[in-house]
């Protein structure tokens, strides 16, 4: 059995009554592809920034490589190798491709008080080595801005990696993307995944997507955590259909 | 005691102008994110009109002299928003601190243009040459006078943001303008008819206090610069931490001139630092993001 | 969202700011070189009236460039930056005037100063955003301004300090000139070297987009502090410099107006490219004496032009668009809300 990078115990996120996310447990294998789903207001983003650290849980407790995080600052656990690719995209407007990775890797190495030096060639074929690697490799002296959508997820999925993380968080990375761009992202994902180890976790609304590169599934509704396990058995699960589509008690009543 | 009233009504006086200076830039700011810089440009119109307008006589005219220098100093900021502060809505701060700092220089000519660089003073209606009495200490009447305005300022503004519906249009066209301007405001007026209040504000402010300075061109840099401070102070956009703001610096610089003459100019800023050092965005101001 | 205008190529056209593999963009340098050439010349042999005009062009350059450090690189609008220029020249009249120092060593000494006096008020100006910043570092020079006029003893007051500080070899017009041209190459190729060193290009991503770069671990606040103190040193040489061109300093350098010059520069000439404050000084330095020849109201035309300019940029100024945009009055814009 692979060991745990994650582990979340009991989480839950109390906004005045309303509770976002309720007593949320679940495990995070360590070189899976993991995905959370669930509709609309489930509680995934609030869970996400719950990982990230900006928020802090009401209760319970997030475990990361063995080491707590739950209310600890986002750029802590950043460093520690939880990253998040945002569902904005969050970038560099006006610096290249390029520059933005370098950016990233300057940051990542400690080098940013470096006032003098001009650039190593090795921050340089790193940067370009990531973009390829993102299919962006073309692109490497575009401004950000001028990106295509897909482009620009892509560069924000670069700059998570440019940290080096060893969980990147992707919260629905294929919202708004055309068939090819999302099967374009998911390959990507894959990749990274089999070929670096990488850990992934990510939710996303998207069906497919969810079914074709998931290794476990993990359901959300209403902030509870109602389903769990492989894709098979959550496709199966009786009540994660009936949140689906919308006819809980009936459904239920049907399967008793 | 007496030295205490008479302290407590400077601060006061001081205040007071300063609240005036500054009531314009924060509504302007809070109604319709626009920092002004050349608030002080009207605020020095204010005061020259008004030299103009009463340097012959001073008792008649003083009274009606204020109003219609505040009011046409309101037609000129009319004017400026229509054809300046119009191009600058949302945009960037450089921008707008940029275009009024542009307009500061042309203000700045033109005022020179109109009136010369001689020193104007103007007098005060014979009525406020005397004291008054307040708890037993003669107190300039004039000094009351200021404060009494920057009262019914304050009171007024307060009332109109809170309870009519002008203040309603206002907020309302700050934080949604498209359902406002769907119930059929029409949005370019009342931002036109908000920056002239501002512009008035600051026109009335240097015409109420004209008597007490020396009204010479380069008044406009100064005074914005306390415009600015009382602003920030109390919080950009907020009326009430403009009021805060002026009380503050007031008592400061008074307490300056008190306690350390040689340094009292630096006690206003010194405030300054402070507050925001503990509340970064004012006393009563909003995060921004 | 995010607009497809491309920032123009540099108004000036010249050399851009680009963390490159470390090559230098070998037309730029081709074309800097020239320029450089260019004013050796112009320092040789014009008549010494224009000559002067083109040196006090060049002390400004620098301040126009330590300026945009804050203001193209690092996306910081301080109004603030006449403090530390009007304490370089302080600094160099006051320690000849009170202690008998040579000019050296208030040139050497000024930096210093400027770079101290910008870390306290960074110290306190940097814990504030956006307007704030630029109104808290408004009122500091303003501060500055008000205690030299008023320390009169230690200051001058009014008339502020005036005398023969400069070495003699200096006093002379064409090699102050080319001192001052000297010392202001100098300058550019450190900005440069900053510009386009890892802590340049943390700093233009801190430009555009803060969040992300605390998200990563930069600590923003320290990083903008030492662009805020390289920036106040720099400034300061440029008032130095002003000291060679007038052998004096008085209370005018540090007001709030005076802050806005460099910017005005910098707009002018384009704030995203390295050498773009250059152009706008020479162009302010040398448009505003031809103005002030012809016409009693410069201000106004200044301020027609200033106004012309940043209301006729379609995208505001020299493309910028930012990357926390402002709240439309008119649309709304998603933002990391």
């Amino acid at each position: 059995m692979s060991a745990k990078l994650l582990r979340v115990t009991g989480l839950t996120k109390r906004f005045g009554t309303f509770h976002a996310v309720n007593d949320v447990s679940f495990e995070v294998a360590e070189g899976s592809i993991h995905s959370i789903i669930g509709p609309n207001g489930a509680g995934k983003t609030t869970l996400f920034r719950l990982l990230t650290g900006v928020h802090a849980p009401t209760s319970g407790s997030v475990v990361f490589e063995d080491g707590p995080i739950a209310g600890k600052r986002p750029y802590t656990i950043a460093r520690k190798g939880l990253v998040q690719s945002f569902q904005m995209t969050s970038i560099f407007p006006r610096l290249t491709a390029l520059e933005s990775i370098a950016a990233v890797i300057v940051t990542r190495s400690g080098r940013s008080a470096d006032l003098l030096t001009r650039f190593h060639r090795a921050v340089e074929s790193e940067a370009r080595e990531l973009l390829e690697s993102v299919g962006l490799g073309a692109e490497a002296e575009t401004e950000a801005r001028t990106l295509s959508h897909g482009d620009q997820r892509a560069l924000d999925i670069a700059l998570a990696l440019a940290t080096h993380p060893k969980l990147l968080l992707l919260d629905e990375p294929t919202s708004g993307m055309s068939p090819a761009e999302t099967r374009k992202t998911t390959q990507l994902v894959v990749e990274l995944a089999r070929s670096s180890g990488l850990t992934v976790l990510f939710s996303e609304h998207d069906m497919d997507v969810v079914f074709e590169i998931s290794e476990r599934v993990t359901v959300l509704h209403q902030g509870r955590v109602i389903a769990e396990g492989t894709v098979a058995e959550v496709q199966s699960n009786p009540e994660v259909m009936a949140v689906y589509l919308g006819e809980g008690p009936v459904l239920e009543a049907v399967a008793n | 005691m007496d030295q205490l009233v008479i302290e407590a009504v400077g601060a006061l006086n001081a205040a007071s102008s300063l609240f005036l200076a500054a009531a314009g830039v924060t509504l302007i700011f809070g109604a319709m994110r626009v920092i002004n810089m050349a608030h002080g440009s009207f605020y020095m119109f204010g005061a020259f009109v008004m030299a103009s307008l009463v340097s012959f006589t001073t008792s008649s005219r003083f009274w009606w002299a204020v109003p219609v220098a505040a009011l046409s100093i309101a037609a000129l900021g009319a004017v400026v928003e229509a054809t300046v502060i119009r191009r600058i809505y949302g945009k960037e701060h450089l921008t707008q601190l940029l275009a009024t700092f542009a307009l500061v220089l042309i203000f700045a000519d033109i005022v020179l243009w109109i009136w010369g660089a001689e020193y104007r003073t103007v007098g005060i209606p014979d009525t406020f040459i005397a004291g008054i009495d307040i708890f037993g200490t003669t107190v300039p009447k004039y000094n009351v006078m200021i404060i009494g305005t920057a009262l019914v300022v304050g009171v007024g503004l307060w009332l109109l943001l809170r309870f009519t519906l002008l203040g309603w249009k206002i907020r309302a066209a700050v934080d949604d303008p498209e359902s406002v301007e769907a119930s059929g405001v029409n949005l370019k007026l009342l931002f036109t008819g908000v920056f002239a209040l501002g512009a008035l504000l600051a026109g009335l402010g240097g015409a109420v206090v004209s008597p007490q300075i020396a009204v010479t061109p380069g008044i406009d840099q100064s005074i914005i610069v306390f415009a600015f401070i009382v602003t920030v102070v109390g919080g950009l956009g907020s009326v009430l931490g403009a009021a805060v703001g002026a009380l503050l610096v007031g008592v400061a610089q008074t307490a300056g001139t008190h306690l350390a003459p040689e340094w009292a100019s630096v006690f206003p800023y010194v405030a300054m630092i402070l507050v925001l050092a503990i509340r970064p965005w004012g006393l009563f101001g909003v995060e921004e993001h | 969202m995010l607009p497809t205008t491309t920032e123009p190529a540099a108004t000036a056209g010249v050399v851009r700011a680009r963390g490159g593999s470390g090559s230098f963009p070998v037309l730029g340098a081709a074309l800097a070189a020239a320029a450089v050439g260019a004013l050796v010349l112009a320092g040789a042999l014009l008549p010494l009236d224009d000559a002067l005009v083109v040196e006090n062009a060049i002390g400004l350059a620098v301040f126009a460039l330590a300026t945009n450090l804050l203001l193209g690189f690092g996306g910081l609008v301080s109004f603030g930056q006449a403090a530390f220029y009007g304490s370089g020249a302080y600094v160099v009249m006051l320690v000849w005037e009170h202690w008998g120092w040579s000019f050296w060593l208030g040139f050497a000494l000024a930096p210093l100063v400027g770079a101290a006096l910008a870390f306290v008020i960074g110290v306190i100006a940097l814990r504030t955003r956006q307007l704030y910043f630029a109104l808290l570092t408004l009122a500091f020079t303003q501060l500055a301004y008000v205690l030299a006029q008023q320390q009169h003893e230690f200051t001058g007051g009014d008339n502020g300090l005036f005398g023969d500080v400069l070495p003699r070899w200096l006093a002379d017009a064409r090699q102050g000139y080319m001192f001052t041209l000297a010392v202001a190459v100098v300058c550019a190729l450190l900005l440069w070297r900053i510009v386009n060193s890892p802590f340049g290009l943390v700093l233009r991503a801190t430009r555009e987009n803060r969040d992300r770069m605390e998200a990563l671990g930069v600590n923003v606040f320290r990083h903008q502090l030492g662009a805020f103190v390289l920036s106040g040193a720099f400034c300061s040489v440029a008032g130095t410099l002003f000291v060679i061109h007038t052998q004096s300093a008085y209370p005018q350098l540090l007001e709030w107006t005076k802050s806005g010059e460099p910017i005005l520069m910098a707009v002018i000439g384009g704030m995203f490219a390295f050498l773009g404050p250059v152009v706008g000084a020479f162009v302010y330095t040398l448009g505003h004496q031809w103005l002030v020849q012809h016409t009693a109201h410069w201000q106004l035309v200044l301020g027609a032009v200033l106004l012309g300019v940043v209301l006729l940029r379609p995208d505001g100024l020299a493309g910028l668009a930012s990357s926390r945009p402002w709240r439309r009055l008119r649309t709304r814009n998603g933002g990391d809300e």
